[in-house]
């Protein structure tokens, strides 16, 4: 640590002891909340759907598990999360990394305007943008309107269709994918890109050897904050997509809000847990990595 | 007015020594220099003084009195940093005025007094500024501005000139000095440069290690050190390391009678202390280089185990290279496991301590 | 450095150009149509320009009870759980970045688990923990879902603002005879001042906007600004309305669009998510 040289904090004068308690004192709220409000409710989740009160005491039982994974509809609904989580993923990535190389390598001034466009939709509420697709590319939007006005046919509307949410997530999350993978490529020196250059590598080689390998842990986190946030999306899917088969989000609303049935629901959401735990963990083990190096 | 007392002080970070049992008395108005390489101490010294830090043991007391457990906005101490440490969120007025507005002093004696501290630097009309947009210089003189206008008994200089380039740093320990000496100030001073040092002290500390080397006068300092280690830190010096037998020190190159046990040891000679004379047939020292400073010439030698010598001639005479030379110290310090053993003047009795006066010698 | 039009080879930059026109496209349209709606009407298929422009559904939005309401309880709300969020974690987030207390660097990891799940599958876990505690369809329980979700924001920013100010400026006023509260106050909090504000603001807004834990905890008695949105676009004919709310909510986030700015630029909210 860079501390080692001044090593005291502010106060010299009191007891380490007494410094220490009081740091504990000041987190003591903000570390409670995590533990009440995250910690224990996945774990009440997950001990409470597998042990369950019955007619003779509480007892193991797998049986909202069983059902959920025998009911064709439930299991449609998980089939189109994954479906939209990594078609989504895809194309965020695919939109992404080029806008992100470009910003990361050009000297244009069309660099400032593209940043400021790109990271736009993030000051748009996704209620907002859901209201606004659907007057755009809904039936008798404007996109109709314009293509009917070039004497064009109607397009096949996306909205209640599952490519309804697959459009709306990708404008809502390509901000953040942007700047991640932009907070990523910064990491990779000028020098570094013009020593290839310098032995007569071409762009796309430059990009595959020297580019491609250093932003590979910058992708995972981006990938991996992506799907932890479209898996369980609510607005876009609920607003833009159809009723039946429709994403776990809406799923577990109308389990828990209309059927008033918080076993299931608790089921269906440690069943979303269990798909995203990998991307969970290295989203974690990551930060935790980088937050390391930048404190030693 | 004020004395500054030091007793044993100690100083442990968890693995490692940073202050080894550290004594130091200073007098009222004195101006006290700490030198020492990076890692001496003396910057925890300064920051225990200061009260940033906790001693592991030891006494620290001003007029008297303990202030070793009081914490820094209870001691009499004005501290100036390395990185100047003005508040940019507030303009140069509110910088040096924020410790007065502490203390409740009433508005019109605020502005008073920091405007006469603002005049004292040399900044006078500069209150309304905002510290980004003053220079490196202006912005170290606010900070001492900022700690002089609280009066404090005793002021810390931590490196203040430390970023600064060689011609501003100059001037402004200039500055410092006749300002220290104008209100009278006890002043501790850490550095790691020599001629900061060598300019601005009544009375330069050596520290190494966390531990003091010498406290002298600049001028006993430089003229009589009483290690090895301060030999070399302070000014350009010789050494020559061979051993001592019947009483000379016996060098092929170099034999110098001495009042010393038998046994190894290292020579010290100045480069001002040591003359060169030409060298018959291909006996002597080599000369490597010779460099012109126009006052004199600094001529670098070889000696036949490697040593590389440094002798200051006059620019009288020039010293080609490759030319054969012999050497003629006329004043030297020995040394043995860091502790002076025995100094002198050749050609002179022992008796005198004065070392690097004695006329050069062409 | 002097930016142009043109690459540092001298060249038009058309890949700029095209990546700025496709994008504009892309995300101006939408909002555009909206902000014609809003001042339109009547638009019928197939006209491209309304027939007729007007305000008459401003009057019409404005004067329903539910819209006001709905504003309230959405600004009482984001104003709570900031205020709230500000005062439990600016603390302990000035204790991360300066004080050593053991389990420090757990505690702080520790917010990242409100990132690290999906984020509806904690809220339905939540919600059934507020159902045993009689904290479904109530302002507090609402209240306390929301500030879950703006620790990790609250916490990470302001560490990071913390850890940017100068250690030596607070030593230089403790020297100067400030005590540790008052220099925190007069030195530490100024100077970290423009990240905290920002991250304030960006919890504000995120607060205001936030549909799933509002609607999922709040239903049916506490209907924020978004729910009603919702139920406008699923129940309402007319379809103006949705367009009228639209721009009304778009305010406070124009609002954080103009301060945000220089935090993205610094890299700061990118901190916030852990990037």
């Amino acid at each position: 640590m860079a501390d080692t040289a001044i090593p005291s904090a502010i106060g010299g004068s009191e007891p380490a002891i007494g410094r220490g308690l009081k740091g504990l004192l000041l987190v003591a709220i903000p570390v409670f909340l995590v533990g009440w409000l995250i910690i224990y409710p996945i774990i009440a989740a997950i001990l409470s759907t597998l042990f369950v009160d019955g007619p003779q005491g509480v007892h193991f039982s797998t049986a909202s598990y069983q059902f959920f994974f025998s009911d064709p509809y439930s299991r449609a609904n998980l089939a189109l999360t994954l479906w939209t989580t990594g078609l989504c993923a895809v194309l965020l990535l695919l939109v992404g990394l080029p806008i992100a190389l470009y910003l990361r390598f050009s000297t244009s001034r069309f660099a400032d305007l593209v940043q400021s466009l790109a990271i736009f939709p993030m000051f748009v509420p996704s209620i907002i943008l859901s209201y606004a697709l659907i007057r755009t590319i809904g039936p008798n939007g404007t996109l109709d309107i314009l293509l009917n006005a070039i004497g064009l046919p109607k397009i096949p509307s996306p909205y209640l269709t599952p490519w309804g949410p697959v459009i709306g997530l990708v404008w809502d999350n390509l901000p953040l994918t942007v700047l991640m993978l932009t907070a990523g490529l910064g990491s990779i020196s000028n020098s570094a890109v013009e020593a290839a250059r310098d032995v007569g590598a071409g762009p796309i080689r430059v990009f595959w050897h020297i580019i491609l390998p250093r932003m590979g842990n910058s992708i995972l986190v981006t990938i991996s904050f992506t799907v932890l946030g479209i898996f369980s999306s609510f607005t876009l899917p609920y607003v833009l997509g159809p009723a039946s088969p429709e994403m776990m989000g809406p799923f577990m609303l109308r389990t828990f809000n209309d059927l008033y049935d918080p076993l299931n629901a608790k089921t269906q959401a440690v069943i979303s847990f269990v798909f995203c735990l990998f991307f969970g963990l290295f989203y974690v083990w990551s930060i935790a990595r980088n937050q390391r190096s930048q404190t030693r | 007015m004020a004395r500054l007392t030091i007793e044993s002080l100690r100083k442990f970070f968890a693995s490692t020594v940073a202050v080894d049992d550290f004594s130091l008395d200073v007098a009222d108005g004195e101006l006290v220099c700490l030198l020492g390489p990076s890692g001496s101490g003396k910057s925890t010294i300064l920051r225990m003084i200061g009260g940033f830090e906790q001693p592991t043991s030891g006494a620290i007391r001003i007029d008297g009195q303990d202030v070793g457990r009081l914490s820094p906005d209870r001691r009499p101490t004005g501290m100036v940093f390395q990185s100047h440490a003005l508040w940019s969120h507030m303009n140069v007025f509110n910088n040096i005025a924020f410790g007065l507005k502490l203390r409740h002093l009433p508005r019109a004696e605020i502005r008073r007094k920091v405007e006469a501290a603002l005049e004292l630097v040399g900044l006078g009309g500069y209150g309304h500024r905002q510290t980004f947009q003053l220079s490196g210089g202006q912005q170290q003189r606010v900070a001492l501005a900022r700690s002089l206008v609280l009066e404090p008994k005793i002021l810390l200089l931590d490196e203040p000139f430390a970023s600064l380039d060689q011609h501003l740093r100059e001037r402004l320990r200039e500055e410092v000095r006749d300002i220290q000496q104008r209100l009278g100030i006890t002043t501790l001073f850490v550095t790691h440069g020599q001629d900061e040092a060598l300019a601005l002290a009544d009375r330069i500390v050596v520290l190494r290690n966390g531990q003091c080397e010498q406290a002298d006068a600049p001028d006993v300092i430089y003229r009589n050190p009483q290690t090895q280690f301060v030999a070399g830190f302070i000014g350009q010096m010789n050494f020559i390391a061979a051993n001592v037998e019947g009483g000379t020190f016996r060098h092929p190159e170099m034999s110098v009678a001495i009042g010393a046990q038998d046994g190894p040891a290292v020579l010290a000679v100045r480069p001002e202390a040591l003359g060169l004379v030409a060298a018959e047939g291909g006996a002597g020292v080599t000369v490597v280089r010779s460099t012109d400073f126009g006052s004199h010439i600094m001529v670098d030698v070889e000696l036949s185990d490697g040593t590389r010598l440094k002798a200051m001639t006059s620019p009288a005479m020039r010293w080609e290279r490759g030319t054969r030379a012999r050497l003629v110290p006329s004043a030297y310090a020995l040394y043995r496991d860091n502790k002076l053993v025995v100094s002198g003047t050749v050609g002179a009795s022992t008796a005198a301590p004065a070392f690097g006066a004695a006329p050069l010698v062409v | 450095m002097i930016r142009t039009y043109s690459s540092t080879s001298g060249r038009f930059d058309w890949t700029g150009f095209l990546f700025a026109v496709v994008l504009a496209i892309v995300i101006a349209v939408p909002l555009l149509v909206v902000f014609t709606w809003a001042f339109t009407e009547i638009w019928r298929y197939p006209a491209v320009i309304p027939q007729k422009f007007g305000l008459r559904f401003w009057n019409q939005t404005l004067s329903r009870a539910d819209v006001w309401d709905a504003l309230s309880i959405s600004l009482q709300l984001s104003a709570t759980v900031t205020a709230l969020s500000a005062l439990i974690c600016l603390p302990a987030a000035y204790a991360f970045a300066r004080m050593k207390f053991p389990g420090r660097d757990l505690f702080f990891l520790s917010f990242l688990a409100s990132h690290a799940f999906p984020k509806f599958g904690l809220l339905v876990a939540i919600a059934a923990i507020f159902l045993q505690l009689n904290l479904i369809a109530t302002f507090w329980g609402v209240v306390l879902i929301q500030l879950v979700g703006t620790l990790m924001l609250m916490i990470w920013i302001p560490v990071a603002a913390f850890q940017a100010v100068d250690r030596r400026m607070e030593e230089a006023a403790r020297d100067v005879g400030a005590g540790p509260l008052r220099v925190f106050w007069s030195i530490t909090l100024p100077q970290a001042g423009p990240t905290i504000f920002a991250a304030v603001l960006l919890t504000f807004v995120s607060t205001f906007y936030e549909t799933e834990g509002a609607w999922l905890i709040g239903a049916p008695q506490i209907r924020t600004m978004p729910v009603l949105m919702i139920n406008f676009i699923n129940n309402q004919v007319v379809i103006q309305y949705g367009a009228v709310l639209s721009v009304i909510l778009w305010v406070p986030s124009f609002i954080a669009l103009m301060f945000a700015r220089r935090v993205i630029g610094t890299g700061a909210f990118a901190k916030g998510f852990g990037a």
